[in-house]
């Protein structure tokens, strides 16, 4: 009897924690160079990293390759595990408070796994999205699909809601934030479903690009709030300025 | 050498005191040897070798499809007969009815033909499963039809097959074990595995084969290790019923831990009936017996007589008990039902049967030796004097003591089976009748010095003190008895309290997560009860005192850490079944009246933690710190299906941080499908959990484990009653010279009555006070130290037994001396001297 009440009690724990196991986010680190601005990691346990040791996590690792290449973000983790689109929707305002120039919006699989019906993630994302946006923040949309047991018009809908929202707001667009890794034992822990250390270098390699495209909008919008009068030339050199001596600044060439 | 007739007449004569003596050896007897050969049957049938809690010997399992290489060595198997395989399936979905825009996540099991391979799936229609599941239709739990607004006989669309809805789950074999889901199960036939499309690569499937051991006598460990060297490591997992259940195993084990220690107090308050109810019938005979002697009979004629007498008595007594023994076999499994698999049926076994009966011998033998070894100091002046013979110490007397109990001790270790816990247990039982024995020393003396106006009282007290009398071992038996009834139920509710009855009827049975900020107040009146909402704010706990948390230096304690993400609320007040331990009050105001920033712990963090009154907590909030010190400890006094929080702060501090909230209600289970609907109709996202179906499971499984420590807890109070019944019966001889006395001088029978009613009230009393210090004391001790769980001491029962105690033992008394009452005077002094 008292395995069962505990198997319970585990299993509650687990649920109304939603936690999984995962070393504790360190103190925020003084010595990020986050002069360029903020980035702040939101979404559910894949953004957390449940399972991994933080430093494993995808927040962690695309910190350092943006300060590797001079980038000088730093990256909140905001993930909570166990948290549907509804949950960010509500938090929203406790993220902004930190004064993010750009969101990483990971968010809706625990959506999926509950069966909640697609049309009200979408909803709960498109109004994400509009607060994000008359904030003047950008936002790189990560997008999801649901597995294959739900249901092949369960999957399909909720496929397809990433890619509308994403259309309507013109958001940057990572179609699916598990390429690659999704389904592969390599790259997942036990469970099947949580990217392990592996998983999260492959999550953050494909990440990368579109980081750095929102990079590339957030200083065009800062220049266009700065004055509209400023030349095109004056941009450029004003870009330049902030990669003297990195060659990186052919990511904006490449991905722009 | 036997006088056959003299054996008989002394039967016939002490008839009363011997159906005590013989209804003490088979109390004892027959605890033992039911509670003996019941444990070795279940551990033969369930722990040695469990099979049947999984639905198969055992249990291939993988979040992933099965590798080649293990499919491979389990065709193998198969192929050489050694074992029978069957595939399962398992998987969430969200189902579709063919018309209406409802959609309902459910739990889908796909199974393979032959499931389940051990245990059955209980259908509405009492069908066997195999026939009603076959391809095209699938079983459902009744939720999946209430919830969709379907009958038996509608189709649903389960991934891209349409399936019919053929019968109604009344029960699962292993669903005790599975207590939690999001959804309601559906069975389905693997025949419709591929059309359903939903397993495959991007699925999240458990994947899982069972497989029956065809051989009984087969080498499991063989097989499983053979299969392990194929398996992939950490992905493809084999378990045995054994390791896959290991918590059912510990669970059985400290049952019967429980109840051996129960058949223990049995045996050893019976032993205590068996040594009383003979010196009762010795102290009748002490005359016959000096006469008998002065008649030149030898000490060892009297000895041996009375040595066979008990022997026999014993041997009926054991013979007795084992076969009540063998009779209740037949009952425990009804006892136990839903604790173990079906088609377990204890037999008594002869070597259990032979161990019985020598059971029963060695304890006559060692509770009765002292008591006959008195019949060689029978004198024959003993005719003339009235003094009690309290007899030399023979040479014999430490010697047989020593041997008596290291017997005792051997058979305690052997009962427990485990020496250390044996040694405590015996050390803890003699320091208990110590204590007893010095409480009631000092409580009579206590008493003697007190005067009574009343006559009737003070003749009763005195009577306590009357030479031969057995007062002082009479309350050391009785409390012994009384104390160890109490503390075993005290001990028992405070575990029931913790574990047992961790779903008492009212506990919250409908769980909804996920409700958000704004939607609270609509989701309150939308349950039109008034509901609790839990704030849930997630946060991870940085650093303690400074110093950072991390997972290494944490030893895994309770299976949690202290690195995973917490889930911190915010409250004023503290809950109904909270109890500050430190601190005082949850909060400390400051000189303004105002609640400064500050955090209660939960006492199980704050030991997992090693946290302490002001120590500094500092919590990161989704990349927003927070730091408290700790103003509170507090502790928990229900059960842990409660909703509970380990870290609490002050409602201003994180009012507005991000939260999620969950309501846990309890209603009717007729109403939970209407409640789920009209909820999810009204906030989509809110999810619930449905505990009805578990909590009843869990309420019939804890009424059942209380009827069996009940049952097995009855013996004892039986065989308290029976030392009662032996103790008067000891003293029946002076009680009857007594009441003449006060008759010749010119009392009447009112008197008598009275008297003899205050000596029984005052025993009672006395019996019944030391038992609930001492049960009060050891519980405690046992529950806060050994068991590690909040005590109450349930005084209302402690007072009960103090005014039934004495009541009881007055009834008793009453009852068994109705005749000395009754009797003339002159008609006893006449047969006094005609003896």
């Amino acid at each position: 009897m008292r395995h069962v009440m505990l198997t319970g009690l585990a299993l509650i724990l687990l649920f109304v924690a939603g936690g999984c196991r995962q070393p504790a986010e360190k103190a925020a680190k003084k010595e990020v160079d986050s002069a360029d601005g903020l980035i702040i990691a939101v979404g559910d346990s894949l953004t957390a990293g449940a399972g991994v040791d933080e430093q494993a996590s995808y927040p962690a690792l695309l910190q350092k390759r943006l300060q590797a290449a001079g980038l000088h973000y730093r990256v909140i983790n905001a993930g909570v595990s166990g948290e549907t689109s509804s949950g960010t929707l509500s938090r929203l305002g406790w993220i902004l408070t930190q004064k993010p120039g750009i969101v990483i919006l990971e968010t809706g699989a625990n959506d999926g796994l509950r069966g909640i019906d697609p049309d009200l993630t979408r909803a709960n994302i498109e109004k994400i999205m509009a607060r994000l946006q008359a904030e003047k923040i950008v936002t790189v949309l990560a997008g999801m699909r649901m597995v294959g047991n739900m249901g092949g018009g369960y999957t399909e809908s909720f496929r397809k809601l990433y890619e509308d929202v994403a259309r309507e707001n013109g958001a940057v667009f990572m179609p699916f934030f598990l390429e690659g890794v999704a389904g592969d034992p390599a790259f997942n822990n036990s469970d099947g479903i949580h990217p392990n250390a592996r998983g999260y270098e492959i999550i953050t390699d494909n990440l990368f690009p579109y980081v750095v495209q929102a990079i590339n909008k957030r200083r065009e919008a800062d220049e266009d709030q700065k004055g509209r009068a400023s030349s095109h030339l004056g941009r450029a050199l004003q870009l330049f300025c902030h990669f003297p001596e990195h060659p990186y600044s052919t990511y904006r060439v490449s991905y722009k | 050498m036997l006088n056959l007739r003299f054996l008989l007449r002394e039967l016939v004569q002490s008839r009363k005191q011997a159906t005590v003596f013989v209804l003490c050896v088979a109390l004892s007897i027959f605890s033992m040897v039911a509670l003996n050969s019941f444990r070795d049957t279940v551990q033969n049938l369930v722990l040695g070798d469990a099979r049947s809690l999984q639905g198969g010997d055992l249990l291939l399992h993988s979040h992933y499809p099965f590798g080649p290489a293990l499919m491979q060595a389990v065709a193998g198997l198969e192929q050489s007969g050694q074992v029978r395989g069957t595939r399962i399936y398992e998987c969430y979905s969200v189902i579709r009815p063919m018309a209406g825009v409802r959609s309902l996540l459910s739990r889908l099991k796909i199974v393979g033909p032959g499931y389940p391979l051990y245990g059955r799936v209980e259908l509405q229609s009492g069908l066997p499963l195999e026939t009603v599941l076959t391809a095209g239709r699938v079983v459902a739990e009744r939720e999946v039809l209430d919830r969709l607004g379907l009958q038996v006989g509608d189709q649903v669309y389960i991934g891209s097959a349409v399936l019919t809805i053929a019968d109604i789950i009344l029960r699962e074999p292993d669903r005790p074990v599975e207590v939690f889901a999001l959804g309601p199960r559906i069975l389905i036939s693997e025949a419709d595995l591929d059309r359903l499309q939903l397993i495959g690569k991007g699925s999240r499937v458990d994947y899982g084969i069972l497989l029956k051991i065809r051989d009984r006598d087969a080498d499991i460990k063989a097989i499983t290790a053979g299969l392990l060297r194929s398996a992939q490591p950490e992905q493809e997992q084999v378990s045995t019923a054994l390791n896959a259940r290991s918590g059912v195993k510990v669970f059985f084990d400290n049952l019967f831990f429980f109840l051996s220690l129960i058949s223990i107090f049995t045996l050893l308050l019976a032993g205590i009936g068996m040594q009383t109810s003979l010196a009762a019938l010795l102290r009748g005979k002490r005359t016959t017996l000096a006469i008998i002697k002065a008649m030149g009979a030898s000490g060892g004629f009297l000895f041996r007589h009375y040595f066979v007498l008990t022997l026999g008595l014993g041997l009926i007594g054991s013979l007795t008990g084992m076969a009540l023994g063998a009779a209740v076999q037949r009952l425990l499994p009804v006892l136990f039902t839903g604790l173990l698999p079906a088609g377990i049926t204890p037999a008594l076994r002869l070597a259990d049967a032979g161990q019985g009966l020598l059971l029963g011998l060695l304890v006559v033998i060692f509770f009765t030796f002292l008591p006959l070894q008195g019949l060689r100091h029978i004198r024959p002046a003993a005719l003339f004097r009235q003094e009690n013979q309290s007899g030399t110490r023979g040479m014999l007397f430490y010697p047989t003591v020593a041997a008596g109990l290291l017997l005792l001790a051997l058979l305690i270790i052997r009962q427990l089976q485990d020496l250390r816990i044996g040694l405590y247990f015996i050390a803890g039982a003699l320091a208990l009748i110590a204590c007893i024995w010095l409480l009631t020393r000092a409580l009579l003396a206590a008493s003697a010095k007190i005067r009574s106006p009343f006559l009737g009282l003070r003749q009763a007290h005195k009577s306590l003190f009357r030479p031969g009398n057995a007062t002082g071992s009479i309350i050391v038996t009785l409390a012994c008895a009384l104390s160890v009834l109490l503390a075993i139920y005290l001990v028992r509710t405070n575990l029931e309290a913790t574990y047992v009855e961790s779903y008492p009827p009212e506990a919250p049975n409908l769980f909804f997560l996920d409700i958000q900020p704004d939607q609270r107040q609509a989701f309150i009146r939308k349950t039109g009860q008034a509901p609790q909402l839990f704030p849930v704010v997630r946060a991870r706990l940085v650093s303690i005192n400074g110093q950072p948390v991390r997972e290494r230096q944490q030893p895994q304690q309770r299976g949690d850490s202290l690195t995973r993400e917490f889930s911190l609320t915010y409250r004023n007040n503290l809950l109904a079944d909270e109890v500050v331990s430190e601190g005082g009050s949850l909060f400390r105001r400051d000189r303004s009246g105002a609640v400064p920033l500050q955090v209660s712990v939960l006492d199980t963090v704050a030991e997992m933690g090693d946290m302490h009154l002001g120590d500094r907590l500092e919590f990161n909030i989704q990349g927003v710190p927070l730091q408290a010190q700790i103003s509170s400890i507090r502790t928990r006094t229900k059960s842990r299906l409660y909703p509970f929080f380990y870290f609490v702060f002050p409602e201003e501090f994180l009012r507005d941080a991000p939260q999620t909230s969950f309501a846990a209600l309890h209603i009717d289970p007729q109403e939970i499908t209407g409640m789920e609907n009209r909820i999810v109709s009204a906030f989509p996202n809110i999810s619930f959990i449905n505990m009805a179906q578990t909590a009843a499971e869990l309420g019939e499984l804890a009424r059942r484990l209380a009827g069996i420590v009940n049952f097995f807890a009855g013996f004892s109070i039986l065989a308290g009653t029976l030392i009662i019944i032996g103790s008067i019966l000891a003293t029946r001889l002076a009680r009857v010279r007594e009441a003449v006395y006060y008759t010749i001088l010119g009392a009447d029978s009112r008197f008598v009555l009275s008297v003899f009613i205050y000596e029984h009230l005052l025993l009672g009393l006395f019996s019944s006070l030391i038992a609930v210090m001492l049960a009060q004391l050891g519980s405690w001790a046992l529950c806060r130290f050994l068991f590690n769980i909040g005590y109450l001491p349930h005084w209302s029962v402690s007072f009960l037994l103090i005014v039934l105690t004495p009541l009881l033992v007055v009834v008793i008394g009453l009852l068994s001396s109705a005749g000395i009452l009754r009797q003339r005077p002159a008609q006893i002094l006449r047969e006094q001297t005609g003896e």
